[in-house]
């Protein structure tokens, strides 16, 4: 990979710890136009993005009480894209000055061996899906719109099954540690999306 | 990027490391070789942590992380004889959030760092090989440039490199055998580093 104009440099990469800020919330499937009707308006001006996206969750496990786990996201749309390695570290709720949720994340676009790659290091694959919608930019803000599909036969992507009757809503800033204003922003936008959709902080211990 | 021979250079007769390396570069400069800065390629070595070793049956692999100034915003995660991983620089990151299941053999950090030489569509890349604080030996990478194919310009590199090298005689390195589609690439290039500083570090465990 050669050097990209300074321009076009990753926010993210070398050693600064990463975190993602995340609202959630969610759509009924008929509601879903007129949500992307307000996101083009409030959002970037920018081309309509879709994206259709397969993703494999791998587990490591060793002797600690709880495993490992990366994320390996691939295009099905776009050929050539790099493939997309993820991992996400334990959601911090924080208190009620805080407007979102907040985890480590470190983002890698990675050759397509890394399926591969990662099983050699002790990786097995323990679930995956694909997720189908539309991406929106508002700054340093990331709309994704998107229903996820259930996978009926393992690898094969040809067959699947949408999950719920449903579109999952997040937003989400990748910033440097400690930076929390960004979490006023996304309160504000989120806002304005009500009564759309409500975007939430939501407590992914609350689900399990 | 075109097709690339890394060798080592044994150190001449009565001569140190230093004076070897200069003895070659003072050829190239004869040669008409013009010096075009400097490169350097280093390499770590993981071990896979005790923890997981058994819940995994996979008995003390190791991989190697390995980074190139040809390719400055990319990292190379290596297996001997498996999969090379080409990633982002941070992919640095996630290996210090796998601590608890890769452990760093810092004493094993080794690199090679020398001159960048361009002669015609040739590029030479003369190292000094070191590991800690002594050097341990010299390495030569030679890249010619309009050529993918291996097997097509593999003379050609062969004449170019016994012009300098004198008597030494490289064979052709392994991974020129291993390309199913016969097209050559940067992690064939890392594979090369990673089977010499191999060499050299069992080398220097024979001398000690």
């Amino acid at each position: 990979m050669e050097a990209p104009p300074v321009t076009m440099m990753p926010v993210t990469g070398g050693t600064i710890n990463m975190m993602e800020y995340l609202l959630q919330g969610s759509v009924l499937d008929h509601s879903l136009e007129s949500l992307i009707h307000r996101l083009r308006g409030l959002c970037d001006n920018m081309e309509p993005e879709t994206f259709l996206d397969h993703e494999m969750v791998f587990l490591l496990k060793g002797q600690q009480a709880s495993p490992f786990v990366l994320r390996a996201r691939r295009s099905m749309d776009k050929t050539g894209a790099p493939w997309h390695l993820r991992y996400l570290g334990q959601p911090e709720m924080g208190d009620k000055n805080r407007h979102a949720l907040v985890r480590n994340c470190v983002d890698i676009a990675t050759s397509e061996n890394l399926t591969d790659f990662l099983m050699e290091m002790g990786f097995r694959m323990d679930h995956e899906f694909v997720a189908k919608g539309h991406l929106f930019r508002k700054g340093i803000m990331k709309i994704m719109v998107y229903k996820i599909f259930r996978i009926l036969m393992p690898g094969n992507t040809d067959s699947t099954e949408a999950l719920s009757l449903s579109y999952l809503v997040e937003l989400s800033v990748v910033a440097p540690a400690g930076q929390d204003m960004v979490s006023d922003d996304m309160r504000n936008f989120a806002e304005q999306l009500k009564p759309l959709v409500h975007l939430e902080k939501i407590d992914p211990k609350r689900l399990m | 990027m075109g097709v690339t021979c890394v060798s080592q250079m044994p150190v001449a007769e009565g001569k140190s490391v230093q004076q070897t390396v200069e003895l070659l570069t003072r050829k190239l400069e004869l040669l008409g070789a013009e010096k075009q800065g400097t490169f350097c390629v280093d390499c770590e070595t993981y071990h896979t942590a005790a923890s997981t070793m058994g819940s995994q049956g996979q008995a003390g692999k190791l991989m190697y992380v390995m980074h190139n100034s040809e390719y400055p915003l990319s990292c190379f995660a290596l297996f001997e004889n498996g999969p090379c991983l080409i990633a982002d620089a941070n992919f640095d990151v996630l290996m210090v959030k796998l601590k608890g299941f890769f452990q760093n053999a810092k004493a094993n950090k080794i690199e090679t760092r020398g001159t960048r030489y361009q002669y015609c569509d040739f590029l030479v890349k003369v190292g000094t090989v070191t590991m800690g604080p002594s050097a341990r030996g010299i390495s030569v990478e030679v890249e010619y440039g309009p050529c993918v194919v291996a097997s097509d310009c593999w003379n050609l590199l062969l004449e170019f490199l016994q012009s300098f090298l004198g008597s030494h005689n490289p064979g052709a390195p392994a991974v020129f055998g291993n390309r199913h589609d016969g097209v050559y690439g940067p992690a064939d290039t890392m594979a090369q580093y990673m089977e010499l500083f191999n060499k050299i570090r069992k080398q220097q465990q024979v001398v000690d």
